[in-house]
């Protein structure tokens, strides 16, 4: 039906306008994620009571944008975390900071970077680490096996 | 949304966590096996993927080639000094003792090891190596399983001895039902399954799946199949109903390499996918591999927070917490089970309409399901190939030198823990992308192939295919969406 040279072209053509449209795609993106706040806390506000804490939490949000001052803080009551499952995010590269605050004496474990600390009532956890593996990863109260909240470290 | 979401998996947890900690003593060192998960591939990669595999299939339908090349297989059988080293006597049984030994270690160091499920040998050699593993091995290698399948090194040890011992051969097996097919192994990968997924998924209220039930649940498969092969014979049973043999068997019908009558070969790449689907159950296993992953990527992504919407209603109407999520996930993996089978009969349903052919709808769905094979083993990398990755770098350190997780070096190498960081999030995305990508154009070859084989004319053929086309453009982006959902 066609010439071997005419299929040569319309490959030629379609890995063309593959490699364009990523080339325009993926420079798109890394121009969207750098302007993106980064190192915020998502605080889901409907549940999230223990109103001290939840002002906090506000300010970090805003915060946000002059490199968080103010580092997030995972309450822990009664052995459960505070306003469910706590999401953490940060950037490859940037520092993880966050606290682990507990009424409960605890083995925080973050997964993946295998960092541990003790959490006491009245002594809470600072956790403080570079950003260098890119991924999801669990934070887990290590005696009850619990998770307390979900680090993500996006690509710069 | 999303805050809405993780507002009811947030409750749900705790709920579950509460009411589980007044029932049970919490699980000491609930584990899960990963340490790390991927991030859902960002906007822009999943547009880009998207539009290319349209550009792939509009190219596809323009270079249409009008003589079926895949149904010849073109078999080689490569020269005896090639062949003698690989296929003989002496590396069948090292293989064989090979097998019977890992399948050894997994029931040793399942029963008696830790019950750290990521520092014991069991589950990740079970869940990873062998099986993400042997299918990397099966695609490029052939099928490499049936020479160190314990099961089959173990019967056909026994048949030897019998022979020997009583001087005659042992009785002929009965008949194999022609009508059950692969269905058997069906069943089996459907257990493995739900074993995996299920049973294994370490929520809040459950433990998951211990070392020690993952060894004892090898020991009943291990009897079940010595059962079975001694009813319908060693090789039928292997060929039809053991559920590695099987699922294995399938992804090697990709491979360009095979071992025939004792002897190796070569053979045209995919060829013996084309005749592989002619047993009944073929259809459903290929639909049922595309499903449980399916299933694997939704639960974490898509589906998860309706499902864990209706594991937190079942929790307030007093249901035992373990049995709601259990019955939770078994519902919600049987509807995607039910979801890809019923796109898949949808587009072979579409496609007898064209006429050009009177074969019944299950004749036609078995002639073309071959052609998803490629997109089953597409999934698979998607989703697990960061896993594995990490994963196998523990099992060749600290779980190949420490089985049991009891602080033993057996073979005095390094107990390093695993490298996160080996590969980032921008390579995991690329390998997840082409390798849907590469299914999508592999499965469109194949289905365009059988499709001159079948119709006789070249204009029925091509009418067909809109509707392959259609469906594997479907399936591919599925496994787009769930990447670009995963984990959120």
């Amino acid at each position: 039906m066609q010439s071997n040279a005419g299929k040569l072209a319309i490959v030629g053509v379609a890995i063309a306008a593959a490699t364009i449209l990523f080339i325009v795609l993926s420079g798109d993106d890394s121009d969207n994620s750098s302007s993106a706040p980064v190192g915020s806390v998502e605080r889901d506000t409907e549940t999230g009571e223990s109103p001290d804490r939840g002002e906090g939490i506000e300010q970090a949000d805003e915060a946000t944008e002059e490199a968080s001052s103010e580092i997030p803080v995972i309450v822990v009551k009664g052995g459960q975390p505070a306003g469910g499952v706590q999401e953490l995010s940060f950037t490859a590269g940037q520092q993880i900071a966050f606290e682990v605050d507990s009424d409960v004496a605890e083995e925080v474990h973050v997964h993946g970077y295998d960092v541990i600390a003790e959490v006491e009532p009245g002594k809470p956890a600072m956790f403080s680490f570079q950003a260098d593996i890119e991924g999801v990863f669990e934070v887990e109260l290590e005696g009850s096996a619990l998770q307390i909240a979900e680090l993500t470290v996006n690509p710069e | 949304m999303i805050a809405a979401r993780a507002t009811r998996a947030a409750a749900a947890t705790c709920l579950a966590a509460a009411v589980a900690a007044a029932l049970y003593p919490p699980p000491a060192s609930a584990h899960a096996l990963v340490g790390k998960q991927d991030l859902p591939i960002p906007p822009w990669l999943f547009a880009w993927g998207a539009a290319l595999v349209l550009v792939v299939s509009f190219v596809a339908l323009t270079l249409a080639w009008r003589r079926a090349r895949f149904e010849d297989e073109n078999r080689r059988p490569a020269p005896g000094w090639v062949s003698r080293p690989v296929v003989n006597r002496a590396t069948e049984l090292l293989a064989g003792g090979i097998g019977v030994l890992l399948l050894g270690v997994v029931v040793w160091s399942g029963l008696s090891g830790t019950e750290a499920p990521d520092r014991n040998f069991s589950l990740t050699f079970v869940f990873v190596t062998f099986w993400l593993g042997l299918v990397a091995v099966s695609v490029l290698f052939g099928d490499v399983f049936r020479a160190f399948n314990p099961w089959r090194a173990i019967a056909r040890g026994f048949a030897g001895l019998f022979r020997l011992v009583a001087r005659q051969d042992p009785p002929r097996p009965l008949p194999y039902p022609q009508r059950l097919g692969r269905w058997p192994a069906v069943g089996g990968l459907l257990a493995f399954l739900w074993l995996e997924l299920i049973y294994g998924d370490s929520g809040q209220v459950t433990a998951g799946l211990t070392p020690r039930t993952l060894a004892i649940a090898v020991l009943i498969y291990t009897a079940f199949t010595f059962v079975a092969m001694a009813l319908y014979g060693i090789d039928t049973w292997i060929e039809r109903g053991e559920t590695f043999s099987v699922y294995f068997g399938m992804f090697a019908t990709m491979a360009p390499v095979e071992v025939r009558d004792g002897r190796l070969g070569v053979r045209r790449v995919l060829s013996a996918a084309t005749r592989w689907a002619v047993l009944p159950g073929s259809a459903a296993l290929v639909l049922v591999a595309i499903g449980g992953t399916t299933y694997d990527g939704a639960q974490e992504g898509v589906l998860g927070g309706v499902i864990s919407g209706v594991f937190g209603r079942l929790l307030d109407a007093g249901v035992n917490p373990t049995f709601a999520l259990r019955a939770t996930n078994t519902v919600f993996m049987a509807l995607t089970l039910a979801f890809v089978a019923a796109i898949f009969w949808l587009g072979v349903r579409g496609m007898r309409s064209v006429g050009g052919t009177d074969m019944s709808l299950n004749r036609l769905g078995r002639a073309f399901v071959h052609g998803f094979i490629p997109i089953a083993l597409a999934y698979l990398v998607a989703h697990y190939f960061s896993l594995a990755v990490f994963q196998e770098q523990a099992q060749f350190t600290y779980l190949l030198t420490d089985p049991l997780g009891d602080g033993s070096n057996i073979f005095g190498i390094a107990k390093d823990p695993i490298d996160y960081g080996l590969i980032g999030a921008n390579a995991v995305w690329y390998v997840q992308v082409a390798a849907l990508v590469i299914g999508h154009v592999t499965a469109l070859v194949l289905a365009h192939d059988k499709a001159i084989a079948i119709y006789d004319d070249p204009r029925i053929a091509a009418r067909s295919q809109y509707w392959m086309l259609g469906l594997m453009v479907g399936f591919t982006s599925l496994g787009l969406f769930l990447l670009s959902q995963a984990n959120q």
